[in-house]
Order: C-alpha cells, then structure tokens, then sequence
C-alpha cells in the first residue's frame, strides 16, 4: 500500500504487525472498524498514542459481537482494566486471537479465561453452571445442570481436584479438532 | 506454549511479599528473552504472536528482544539482520496481495455467520476444487491449446453450429480444440521446434502428479489435525458444552437454533446416560444383524443392478458411432439417455438407501452417517467404475474414427446432464420442499442442508471433470463455470430455504474423510484410468496428437531414442532406460518406504505409552501439588499463630519443627 497512511507511524505499525496475526492493510482496516464505533472518541492520528478508551456498551453492539452469548466476558478478558473498555490494543488483540491463524494453544488459553468468571485460574462448578446457562435458553432443569457440570468435571478434570485447570482444559481441547474452526470471529 | 509462571496470580496467598513476586516475574522475562533471542527470525516472532499476554507486555517483551538483537550484531550480521528483515517484509506484503484476490470473502464470512462452520465447510470444499479446475484450464491453454489454435489443421466436414451441440458434444464441437481429435501430433516449426505429442503428454502428466501431491499434503494435514489419539478416559458428550460453542454465528436467529440445539442434545446425552445399558438378548442381537445384512445386501445389489444397466445401455448406444448423418438430430438426442440415466440413479437409489437405513437401528448416529457415506460412495464409484470399464474396453475397439473423441463427449454430456439435474434437484429438492414443509404438511418443517450428500455430489463431478482432461483437455472451462453457478445457486437456497443440519459433531473428521474421499477412490481411480489409456490402449490412427503410435507412451520412447544421439543429454537417456524401465528400482523403493513405515509405526507405538506414562504422572503432580499447597499453608499459618500468641502461653503452643521437610512421605 505503500507508506500513504498516516495514522500510525511505520514502527507501530510494524510493532502491530509483529505482534498480532494480521497484515498491515487488515490493521488499518480494523482501525476504521474500531473508529467506527465512536468517530468523536478516537482520533485519526494515533502516532502520539492517545489514550483512547471505548465503554463496553460500544463494543458490545458490533455486528461481531452483539448475539454472542459471551461478549460481556470477551471484552472483560481482552480489556486492560478488565471491565470491558478496550484501546485499540486491546481491540486488535482480541481479534488476532480470534481470527483463524492464532494457533490452538493460544486460543485454548483465552477460551479458558473467558470461561473462568470468577477469574482464579480455575474452571470450577459454578463457572461451569454459569456457562451452560448462557448456551442453553433455560431448557435444562437446575439437575439437569448439576449433573451436566459434574459429567464435565468428571470426564475432563485429570489431576482430580474438582475443578478443570488449564492443563485439564488444553488436554481436552486436543480431542475436540472442531475447536479451532469455531472459536473464530470473522472481521 | 509457554507456560507463565503461577506466582504472579498466587504469590500473595501463598504470603510472598510484593518484591519476591516482582523479581520472580523480571526472571521469568529475562528467560523469556533469551529463549526468544537464540530462535531463528520466523520463529521468534510467531513464538512472540503466540505469547498468552496482555498487548502491551507483548511489545514490551518484543522491544527487548529486539535491542538485544540489536546490540549482539556486528557489521556482516547486520547486513543479514537487514535482508531478513526486507525479507520479512516482501512476505507479509505478499500476504496481503494474496488476500486481496480472496474470492468470496464477504460471502464466505456471511454464511459462515448464519449457518456456523460445518455448512461453511461444504463452500470451502467448493472452493478449493474450483482452484483445482483454475489451474488445470489455465495450464492446458497455454500449453496445448494455443500452439494448436496457432498451427490450426484443416477442419473436415465441417457442419453448422445447432444448439444441440452444447448438451451433446458433437457436431460442431466435433473438431474443435474441445476434444482430443481437435489436436494433431505434429511439430511445430518456430524458433524452437515445439512438440505437440510430448507437450500433450507432459502437461497432462504435471498436472495430475501436482493434483496429486496436493491432495496427499492436504489429506495428511487434515488427519494430523483432526484424528488425534483418542486414548484416555472414553469421552462422553458432555465436555463438548465448552469446545463446539460455534462462535463465527453471528446471526441472532441462528445464534437461537444453536442454543436449542446445544439444550436437547445435552438432554439426550444425560438421557443415555441415565438409562440402563440393557444387555441385548441373544435373538434381538441376531435380528439387528440379520437387518444389517439384509440392508447392505439391499444396497450392494442395486448398486451392482445400475451398473449393469448402465453398462448394457451403453452397449447398446455404440450402434450410434462416429459417421453418422450429422442432420439427425433424433438419434444424437438419443445419446443423451445414457447421461439422464445416470443421473437419474445418482438421484434416485440415494433416497432408496436413507430408507432402508431408516429400517435398520444404529447403536450411534455417528455410525449411522459414515455407513449412508460409504454406501453412496460405493454406488457412484461402481457406477463410474462401469462407464470406464466400457470406455476403454468396448469403445476403442468398436468404432472406427477417433474413439478418444467419443470417450471426451460421454464425459462431456455426463456432467452437463449432472449440472441440469442439479440445478432441478435445487429446486425441487431445497425450494419446493421447504414450500410443501412450511405451508402444506407442517410436520415435515424446512428441509435441512445436507452436506454429505452435496459433498459426494461434488466429488462424483470432479472424478468425472478429472478424468475427462486427457480425453477432453478444455472440459475444465465447463467445470468451473459450473462451480461457478453453482456457488451461488446454492447460497442463494440456502438463505432462502434450509436450515443448518441439527448434528454437528465431528465436522473435522468428516472433513478428512471427504478429503481421503477426493484422493482415495476418485483421483487414484483417474489416474489408473489415464495410465491405462497412455500405457495400453491403442491411439486412433485419424485424430489426435498421438495418430499412428502404438500407444501414447511411445512418443516418449521415440523422444528418448531421438536424444540418445546427443552426448550431453545421454544422462536422460540413461536414467530412463536404466532406472525408471527397470524392476529393480520400483522393488527397492517399494522394499525402502515399507521399511521406513515400519520404522514409523514403531516410534507411535512407542509415543502412544508414553503419553500414557505421561497422563499417569499429570495425576500424580496433581495430588502431589494439592498436598505440598495444603502443607505450605498450614504451616503459614501456623507461623501468624506463633507470632501472635502472649508469651504465658508459649510453651502450650506445638512444636515447629524445622525439618518438616522430612516428614514427607518418601515416594513423592
């Protein structure tokens, strides 16, 4: 494309392409997608890096992101402050994972975090419960629940303390070879 | 991956103070560092894309490697550090040139977005075999076409263009660059003496060896993704709650459906696993059998009946031979029954066998799919197996011009009549079908997208594209048009018609199958059918760029003769009369990949009972670890006591005794 742009300064932008999977026009690209979603809130010259944060809300509503049933938990995983807002950092960063050339270990990792809702590095029960219930659409009576999430524990947790690790949670991931075409996000 | 370290998250409960977590996270960067230092530059930076980091620890951590890449660099290694970094460059712009002649983007994403990956995956196939078909055109049309359009022979008896011509083939098709006899053997005389026979041959040959090796990379690559070992505890259904989430669904009613879906198959997994495994009786096992017997006897035998049919049928049609009086239009139409009945069996027994599938009962619906895959199979390829089996036996030898021709046009009417029948199978299968679902009989609802049976559809076609290129080497043209067309018929129905399939496990591994699919019976089958051709079969004497040869194989062997003269090509010469002509070799080579695979099978064994040990000491450093975490905080907190109690009570409290360590129990 040749150096016409002039939003980033060419370290950033190869500092952006070095460190996430996409290419200096997808970059630019996902820049005016990330623009898009509050034009008066981020400038057009980011080579002094502002410190440009977008609410959730914002994030939220993208055509992405607005009918995943864990938004609100990718945001809060991919997010510095861990609230959701997102720079553009983070926003490219969320993406580059979730795009169809992150390999399986990395994606494994977040899909863990996102996963984990109270945040200790364990998927324990009531993680679990809270998950299936944002993938079912309350079909399942509350046993129904308990003994999907005891089933899931049971077949998946290998070093047996009650709770899946992320070792537990990688293992698992290695005989599911659907994973890596579904946790993708087109942009 | 590398694993971060656990002190960051867990120091503070394990009492460690602020400083130690600190200097334990600068270690573990350093480590980081230095291992990422002595990587090569690819490497290193997807080592650095696939850091499980926050962004901005990411670039920290890439600026130090950097600066000290840096500062290690003297003059000659900075030149090389400037080449691999313009290096680097050119790739990544080479990437996004590529991207941008991505076809079908925007498509692609919006179909993957309402119907979720496993339909998504039908339109990649499509792709891919459309890429196929491209390339073959484009070679075959600079190689073989254009020198022949160039150098044009004399066209005999030739007659009007009528539109029956583009369903049957003949007629004005007849001696054009569409089929072998459109081409002659001679050589060209330009600056370089051009040699029709061989560029035939070879481009032909480079092409299949190339369609080859590409399905052998792709085939092996899928089955090294998706058919991990399944060793360890039997896996039930329940995990895949977390691993089969489609997250590319972005459309909010598809989003609904997968919900629902998710509900009732978690409700019949817990359902199979509350009820009690019944053992079978001794009769109702037999019966099971006897049904699975009869049905696959069933099956087999209409196959092995529409073979037959087709092969009398064609018999009968060599009546209508080349010379025929161009003007009868009712007999050339005539040739067109073998086509529609071929195609009317490819439509019809398929229904016929997902009945008889209905009488059987299946243990899993797994099971259930790949047996309905392989009966398909096994009819289209038997089917296919009988048209060849007629061409190169009855065809050569009967008529008297040009039977390569003859064999071009079969294959040419096959998938023209195929392709109409798709499109009518579009309509009335997807259209009419969700009409009479959704308006008149209620409970048959809106039809589901198959993708089995469009995939083996596909892949019937493309067996037939690949075997009419020696006979026919423009037919591509007709193949990727067809694609095209049907790309968007069949997004077009979709949106409008179908709903995504309601069982979705295992796309990958179906996936893999249909890839061996492509490879196993279909090209290999191409393939011997092509070699048989160029090694055996007699060339007519009239048309085509092999005309008076024995077989198409001796324009080689007079090649080769001719250049035995030249001194400096006489290692062509002697490679090819003493290695590819002699036993010797193919038996030593066969003799070495046995060996090797040998070798091969041994080591995953091998690598098979080590993961095994492996999972075993994984359970193990589990409860090792729980006991150490509980020691350790008993004894913190046994500490806090200690410096909290009044100093009256001090010779109440228990011993701490510094050698707990000791105390372990030996075999940790």
């Amino acid at each position: 494309m040749g150096n016409k742009q002039t939003i980033f300064t060419s370290q950033q932008l190869d500092a952006y392409q070095d460190c996430t999977y996409f290419t200096r026009k997808e970059i630019l690209r996902l820049f005016h997608r990330y623009r898009d979603l509050a034009p008066q809130l981020v400038p057009l010259d980011y080579t002094n890096q502002p410190e440009v944060r977008l609410p959730y809300e914002l994030i939220g509503s993208m055509p992405e992101l607005k009918d995943n049933p864990f938004r609100q938990r990718i945001a809060e995983v991919f997010s510095e402050d861990g609230e959701g807002n997102m720079t553009l950092d983070d926003f490219l960063d969320m993406f580059s994972v979730l795009s169809e050339m992150a390999p399986r270990d990395l994606k494994a990792y977040y899909a863990f975090k996102i996963y984990d809702f109270n945040n200790d590095d364990f998927i324990c029960k009531s993680d679990l419960e809270k998950t299936l219930n944002k993938l079912t659409r309350n079909e399942l009576t509350e046993d129904e629940v308990r003994m999907v999430c005891e089933k899931v524990i049971d077949e998946a947790d290998l070093d047996n303390d009650g709770r899946l690790s992320l070792e537990d949670f990688q293992h698992m991931i290695v005989r599911a070879p659907d994973f890596l075409s579904t946790f993708h996000i087109r942009i | 991956m590398r694993r971060m370290s656990v002190f960051p998250q867990h120091g503070t409960a394990l009492g460690l103070t602020a400083n130690e977590i600190r200097q334990e996270v600068e270690n573990n960067t350093s480590e980081l560092v230095s291992d990422l230092v002595n990587l090569s530059a690819r490497a290193r930076f997807q080592a650095i894309r696939s850091l499980p980091v926050s962004f901005n620890e990411r670039k920290t951590i890439r600026n130090r490697v950097n600066s000290v890449k840096l500062s290690k660099t003297m003059l000659p290694a900075d030149c090389r550090q400037q080449v691999s970094r313009s290096f680097r460059k050119f790739r990544a712009n080479l990437a996004s040139a590529r991207q941008r002649l991505v076809v079908w983007q925007d498509t692609l994403k919006e179909i993957g977005g309402r119907f979720g990956t496993s339909v998504l995956s039908y339109f990649l196939f499509l792709k891919w075999l459309l890429k196929f078909n491209l390339f073959s055109l484009v070679i075959n049309f600079c190689f073989i076409t254009i020198p022949q359009i160039v150098h044009a022979p004399n066209i005999s008896n030739p007659t009007g263009f009528r539109g029956l011509e583009l369903l049957t083939g003949v007629g004005y098709f007849n001696q054009t660059v569409l089929f072998y006899g459109g081409y002659n053997g001679e050589v060209i005389v330009s600056t370089l003496a051009y040699n029709m026979q061989l560029a035939y041959f070879f481009t032909i040959s480079a092409y299949l060896v190339l369609c080859g090796v590409s399905l052998l990379y792709s085939m092996s690559r899928s089955f090294q993704n998706n058919f991990v070992l399944e060793t360890g505890p039997v896996s039930g259904g329940a995990w895949r709650l977390l691993c089969s989430w489609d997250f590319s669904v972005v459309n909010e009613k598809a989003i609904q459906y997968n919900k629902n879906n998710l509900g009732i198959q978690l409700k019949e997994s817990l359902s199979e696993r509350l009820q009690e495994k019944n053992k079978m009786s001794l009769s109702d096992s037999i019966k099971r059998l006897s049904l699975h017997l009869l049905a696959w006897l069933l099956s087999l035998g209409l196959a092995i009946g529409s073979s037959a049919g087709i092969y009398f049928l064609g018999k009968e049609q060599l009546i209508f031979s080349f010379d025929h009086d161009p003007n009868d239009l009712k007999a050339e139409a005539s040739t067109l029954l073998l086509p529609v009945v071929v195609s009317l069996i490819n439509l019809i027994v398929p229904l016929l066998y997902s009945l008889i599938s209905r009488m059987e009962s299946y243990s899993n619906p797994r099971a259930q799919i790949y047996i309905s895959i392989m009966r398909n199979v096994i009819l289209k390829m038997s089917l296919l197996g009988i048209l060849c089996f007629y061409w190169l036996n009855d065809v050569p030898n009967s008529t008297s011009s040009c039977w390569e021709s003859f064999v071009g046009q079969s294959v040419y009417r096959l998938l023209i009549i195929d392709f109409i029948f798709c499109l009518l199978g579009i309509f009335f299968g997807e259209f009419l079908r969700n009409v009479i679902g959704t308006m008149w009989i209620q409970s048959l609802g809106v039809p589901e997208f198959d993708i089995a049976r469009n995939v083996l559809d596909l892949i019937y076609a493309q067996t037939l594209a690949w075997i009419g290129i020696y006979y026919s080497p423009l037919l591509p043209v007709m193949q990727v048009l067809k694609l095209f067309i049907i790309f968007y018929l069949k997004k077009v129905s979709l949106s409008m018609n179908c709903q995504p399939p309601k069982h979705t496990g295992r796309a990958a591994q179906i996936q893999t199958v249909f890839i061996a699919l492509l490879f196993f019976p279909s090209f290999v089958g191409t393939l011997a059918m092509v070699s048989f051709t160029v090694w055996r079969l007699r060339p007519s004497d009239q048309c085509g760029p092999f005309q008076g040869l024995n077989t198409p194989f001796y324009a080689i062997f007079n090649w080769i003769d001719s250049i035995h003269g030249y001194p400096e090509s006489n290692w062509v010469w002697w490679i090819f009369e003493n290695v590819l002509r002699s036993e010797l070799f193919y038996y030593l080579i066969t003799l070495i990949v046995l060996v090797i695979t040998f070798f091969l099978w041994q080591i995953t064994q091998g690598r098979k009972e080590l993961i095994k040990t492996l999972r075993e000491q994984i359970a193990n450093e589990g409860k090792d670890k729980a006991f150490l975490l509980n020691k350790l905080q008993t004894i913190q907190k046994q500490r806090r006591e200690m410096t909290s109690y009044r100093p009256q009570d001090f010779d109440q409290t228990p011993h701490f005794n510094p050698n707990w360590m000791n105390t372990l129990p030996m075999d940790m």
